[in-house]
């Protein structure tokens, strides 16, 4: 069937009992349905690619608007036209609404043929990615890249995983190599490719056709893999008892248990859960202290900074409220990082539902979009666009930036900075730039911030990777190949002068404290500091 | 060497690959000669369209009936030649009702099966077909690579006892007292050549009938028995591009013309044709308006391949035949239908049967035509039975997982070298392990091109036509050498090089009309790579001298290596820029 989502776990979207949970109430009204194909409420730019037809249009230029009360209808008859295909297709499915898509459901394809785009649709509304492979020279800066491929000899590398395996592709054929669970989606790749392959967008779509095909659904790995990848879920458990949690996630006998029967590495330690979230914190606070119609910002501060470090999160508020700022912060659902680099589509999709509706939203009250997380923010600008065809969310891609990068360009940091003083007591820092803040072009943008304030000394790591990716360290059959990976950073780090470790990623941060033992903090904490905010 | 054979062969086309398969079959001694590799002539330059007969429904029925009766044969007997992809033929909003329904009855008259559907469908099934596609018929066209179903009915022919000489031109025909008797070969000498007879020796090769299957050359070979065989070649061009923008042949809806068709080939699209009258078939324009007309017209069907990377194109010669005195002027005019010339109704110069004309798909059935005619000419009774007895490679399919899991193959590679092998798969598989991917654009292993080595010797471009090695996104700027090097083992220095040339060369002659956008880029970057690595852009005058391997790696009959570190640098390079301090002597800033 189509995939239109079961909103199973919609009771426990942020916020749905909060300040802003009436916005929830949102989603109910006609023409705003779940699938994002409705009417775009007033003051919402149109913009995404599902409004914009990409093939050829007739001379009239009139593209037929897609029903969306029919959709369902849509389907069905998509189905049964394509069950009595001719004998003479040799066999070649094409797109029909009977099957699942793992890109959970474009549901584009199913609902008008006249207006979806091509790349929407191999069988079951998959992505057709072959064409990204026009842009491949072989040139293999990708495979030089790739932290995997350099410790994993199993490893075929990035230019196999997309743009070669793609072009192998068929129409009709489903496999594709297991390889693709071993991809960190660190998304180096896609950051050395001179020539734009959508690197990022075929492995994620690949892994998530594997996953959704090919993998067995019982298996251990599976089921690991998506208690990983819905982080979320878990630690909104666990912060309900968050000191009985951290303590007995990190309980050897349990940690033994999870290692061999879950597949979870002994060695990491399971980050604490804060006794009061940001969204709690937020609510005692009673919202925000700053209304201001001309400077607004939206805060996604995603499931780390909710739940295991609210302080980057109260730090953010302080920050942006001392440069006038109204802080929102809108209900919302995992960012869908890790949710990825495990296959899991669907999952990413359903919570994407959610992120998209509520931030554009946001937007349309003249909010722009920031998230503490790089991750995070990288999903936002870039692989929801690529991935899912929800309304808005090109606009939403357009909005969005990582919260240190905002102020560099709106406000004069610098002066505030020298103006503020400096640090009373010198403080140095070994600082790790995340893979996915490089993606953004942000890699070098704390050690530039800081670089003239007295008090802080702050040295760059090097651009290697930290190993953890995610949830890619955080499973015992990579947790050696994550440390291999790591070591060149926490080489650096011990030779650093600083004994506190910086980064804007909170899996990074993960690994560096579990490499060094340093304590790690958030470029945001420091600009508080150094602020006075 | 005067032992008399059957039968000779002229030609390692579709044609004379079929002709030489049955009569082996049937018993009877026979020899293939062919100047260059099999599919030298148009069978390698042609568009890969299993004809379901839809393009001949309307203006030659009798051909259309034949492409649909020998469609159902191949899709049995070389299942893994023929991808069953479909086809479609689509009609735009300006092209002509009547004609959209003249194709169909035409189609219903010769027993092809179709399917009208609307254009909404139609773009189910070919999402990026052009919005304004109005509808189509559906009808079973497919993909079939014609190399390998040469070198599987080659295969077939040796095992039953057929000689098969490739590299070896027909020089003459030999006639005797009003008969011909045989033909006179020359085994040829030259760079990548198949080692295989003493080079720039001839050979004359006696047989009871010989027959002309030269396609385009026919006038040629007539022409050394001193008969007239009026061949009117006619060229086509054909686009290919780097990806498939469609898994179904799209074909045109519409009377007759140019930029009308687009054939899903492997990873690959081709798109086509032209025709146009040639004079010679060896010697002729390959102009770029046809080229461009590829692409923009086919666009109007498929908008996405206007930004589309094109790899290369290329261009054959129809070998177009018509009885003296026809006198049609457009060449599109001209029939499709074979013929059989029997020289000795004809001419009064019995021994030698011309067959021209035809198409690759209908190949079988002319060559079971023409066996029938010579074995009738011999006196010989024998039945056909080419039909039925599947090629080999195709008897079973193959077994794709146990083929990832037993080669240790990852899944696409696994499933493409299945297809290319059919049930050879196991046995060329086992040879090698471990079995790195030597090109990687097309995913071909070390196996897969040992194996061809095996078959076609030291001729690269033999191997690349038996795997695909070489022919995806890089053309094989990162590959040449990698398979050159297959070769190391067997062949001298010189003979590995030339062929390395030789291929280089023979890609970089597609691309040269591919030349803008992305192979552009590919094609510059290739270069540069070839030349700082591989000395590509050295003075060619100079270039043919011994390669003084010293200089290169300070190697041990290198002056200073004496003063080298043993272990360590000998082995560095020149290319590295002079990083080894150590070899700054000996690399000569080259
Ligand atoms: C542009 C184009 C597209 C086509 N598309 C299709 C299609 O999609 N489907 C289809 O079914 N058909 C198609 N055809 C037709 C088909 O390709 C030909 O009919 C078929 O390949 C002819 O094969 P042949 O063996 O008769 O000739 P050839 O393949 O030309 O074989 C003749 C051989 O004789 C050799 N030869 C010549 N002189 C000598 C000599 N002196 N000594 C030894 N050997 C010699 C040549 O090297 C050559 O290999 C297409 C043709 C063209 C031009
Ligand atoms: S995303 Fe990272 S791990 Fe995956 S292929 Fe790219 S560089 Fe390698
Ligand atoms: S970096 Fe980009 S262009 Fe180079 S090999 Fe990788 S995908 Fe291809």
């Amino acid at each position: 069937m189509t995939r239109h989502t079961e909103d199973d776990d919609a009771g426990d979207a942020n916020g749905a009992n909060d300040r802003s949970g009436d916005r929830e109430g949102g989603r109910e009204n006609p023409g705003r349905g779940g699938c994002g194909c409705g009417e775009p409420a007033p003051g919402v730019p149109q913009a995404g690619r599902d409004e914009q037809p990409s093939v050829f249009v007739t001379d009239g230029g009139d593209v037929p608007e897609a029903d969306v009360t029919d959709d369902r209808d849509a389907a069905r008859t998509g189905g049964e036209s394509t069950a009595d295909r001719a004998a003479t297709d040799g066999g070649v499915e094409s797109a029909s609404g009977g099957t699942e898509s793992a890109t959970g459901g474009t549901d584009s394809a199913e609902l008008d043929p006249e207006a979806y785009d091509p790349v929407d649709v191999f069988p079951g509304g998959d992505l057709d990615l072959r064409e990204g492979a026009d842009s491949c020279y072989k040139c293999t800066s990708c495979d030089t890249s790739c932290p995997v491929a350099e410790v994993d000899d199993e490893f075929p590398g990035p230019k196999f995983q997309g743009p070669e395996q793609w072009r192998l592709k068929r129409k009709e054929d489903h496999d594709i190599d297991e390889s693709i669970t071993s991809c960190s989606n660190c998304m180096r790749c896609d950051d050395a490719c001179p020539s734009s392959v959508p690197l990022s967008q075929m492995h994620n779509e690949a892994r998530g056709q594997y996953v959704e095909r090919q993998m067995e659904k019982l298996s251990v790995e599976y089921i690991r893999n998506r208690i990983l990848a819905n982080y979320r879920t878990s630690a909104s458990l666990a912060s309900m008892f968050p000191r009985t949690a951290s303590f007995a996630m990190n309980f050897g006998p349990a940690r033994w248990a999870m290692e061999k029967v879950m597949g979870i590495p002994k060695e990491r330690d399971f980050p604490e859960f804060a006794t009061e979230t940001f969204r709690e914190w937020w609510k005692a606070r009673g919202g925000a202290n700053v209304e201001n119609s001309d400077k607004r910002v939206a805060y996604f501060h995603g499931c780390y900074s909710n739940y295991n470090t609210p302080e980057v999160g109260k730090a953010l508020v302080s920050v942006y409220e001392h440069f006038g700022y109204e802080v929102m912060v809108p209900p919302q659902k995992c960012s869908g990082t890790p949710m990825f680099a495990n296959g899991m589509l669907k999952d990413a999709r359903r919570h994407a539902e959610t992120n998209v509706e509520n931030l554009v939203e946001a937007i349309g009250e003249g909010a722009d979009v920031i998230a503490s997380c790089t991750s995070c923010s990288l999903s936002l600008r870039q692989e929801y666009p690529e991935l899912f065809d929800l309304h808005g969310i090109e606009d939403l891609a357009e909005h969005t930036f990582e919260a240190l990068e905002y102020l560099r360009i709106h406000e004069n940091l610098e002066g505030e900075l020298d103006a503020a003083g400096g640090l009373d007591d010198e403080r140095a820092f070994a600082y790790h730039a995340p893979c996915h803040a490089r993606n953004q072009g942000l890699s070098r943008q704390a050690v530039e911030t800081f670089r003239d304030v007295d008090g802080v000394r702050m040295e760059d790591v090097g651009d290697s990777c930290s190993g953890i990716s995610g949830t890619y360290g955080w499973k015992e059959e990579k947790y050696e190949k994550s440390m291999e990976i790591g070591a060149e950073m926490f080489e650096h780090m011990e030779d650093a002068e600083g004994e506190v470790g910086m980064t804007e990623c909170p899996t990074c941060a993960m690994q560096m404290e579990h490499g060094t033992g340093y304590e790690i903090e958030h470029p945001l904490q420091l600009l508080e500091e150094a602020l006075d905010a | 060497m005067d032992r008399q054979v059957d039968v000779v062969v002229v030609g390692g086309g579709s044609t004379g690959c079929g002709v030489v398969r049955d009569l082996a079959r049937r018993g009877l001694d026979t020899v293939l000669v062919e100047k260059g590799n099999l599919t030298h002539g148009t069978t390698g330059r042609m568009h890969g369209l299993l004809h379901s007969g839809g393009r001949y429904a309307v203006s030659d029925q009798k051909s259309a009936k034949e492409c649909i009766e020998e469609n159902m044969v191949l899709r049995d007997i070389a299942a893994h030649c023929v991808e069953e992809t479909g086809g479609l033929f689509v009609k735009r909003p300006e092209d002509s009702e009547e004609y959209f329904q003249e194709k169909l009855e035409g189609c219903k008259a010769c027993d092809i099966p179709v399917e009208v559907i609307d254009g909404e469908e139609a773009r189910r099934r070919e999402p990026y077909l052009a919005r304004d596609v109005e509808k189509a018929i559906a009808l079973p066209d497919g993909a079939v690579d014609p190399f390998r179903l040469c070198v599987s009915n080659a295969a077939d022919a040796r095992e039953h006892g057929a000689r098969i000489e490739t590299h070896a031109p027909v020089t003459d025909v030999l006639v005797e007292d009003g008969e011909v008797v045989g033909v006179e070969i020359e085994h040829e000498t030259g760079p990548g050549k198949r080692v295989h007879h003493e080079p720039g020796t001839t050979e004359e090769i006696r047989a009871r009938h010989v027959v002309n299957a030269t396609g385009a050359w026919a006038g040629n070979v007539g022409g050394m028995a001193g008969v007239d065989v009026e061949v009117r070649p006619s060229k086509g061009v054909m686009t290919v591009m780097n990806t498939r923008q469609v898994d179904t042949v799209i074909n045109r809806c519409r009377p007759k013309g140019d930029a009308d068709i687009i054939v899903p080939h492997e990873t690959a699209c081709i798109l086509g044709t032209t025709d146009e009258e040639v004079d010679d078939p060896e010697d002729y324009p390959e102009e770029d308006w046809e080229v461009d007309l590829m692409i923009e017209t086919l666009s109007e069907l498929v908008p996405a391949l206007e930004d589309a990377r094109t790899l290369r194109s290329f261009w054959g010669v129809r070998p177009l035949y018509e009885p003296p005195g026809t006198g049609t002027e457009d060449p599109t005019d001209i029939t499709r239908d074979y013929f059989l010339l029997d020289h000795g109704d004809r001419d009064d110069l019995p021994g030698m049967t011309t067959i021209v004309g035809g198409k690759l798909t209908t190949y079988r059935m002319m060559a079971e035509s023409i066996s029938d005619h010579v074995c009738e000419a011999l006196g010989y009774e024998a039945t056909c039975d080419t039909a039925d007895a599947p090629l080999p490679g195709s008897e079973s399919e193959a077994r794709m997982a146990e083929l990832m899991d037993e080669f240790g193959l990852r899944s696409p590679v696994a499933r493409r070298s299945g297809q290319r092998l059919g049930s050879r798969a196991d046995d060329v598989l086992d040879e090698y392990d471990p079995n790195p991917i030597v090109c990687n654009c097309e995913s071909v292993t070390r196996a897969e091109v040992q194996d061809a080595i095996g078959e076609a010797g030291s001729d690269l471009n033999a191997v690349r036509l038996r795997t695909r090695a070489s022919m995806g996104n890089c053309q094989g700027g990162f590959c040449t050498h990698r398979i050159a090097a297959e070769l190391a083992e067997e062949y001298p220095e010189p003979v590995v090089r030339d062929a390395e040339d030789e291929l280089y060369q023979e890609r970089w002659k597609g691309q040269r009309h591919a030349l803008w956008g992305e192979q552009l880029s590919q094609a510059m970057l290739n270069h540069l790579l070839h030349a700082t690595t591989m000395n590509r852009d050295g003075d060619p005058a100079s270039l043919d001298g011994e390669v003084d391997f010293g200089a290169f790696d300070a190697g041990p009959e290198s002056p200073d290596a004496a003063d080298t570190d043993e272990s360590g640098s000998a082995g560095t390079a020149a290319a590295d820029g002079g990083r080894a301090d150590d070899d700054a002597a000996t690399d000569g800033g080259r």
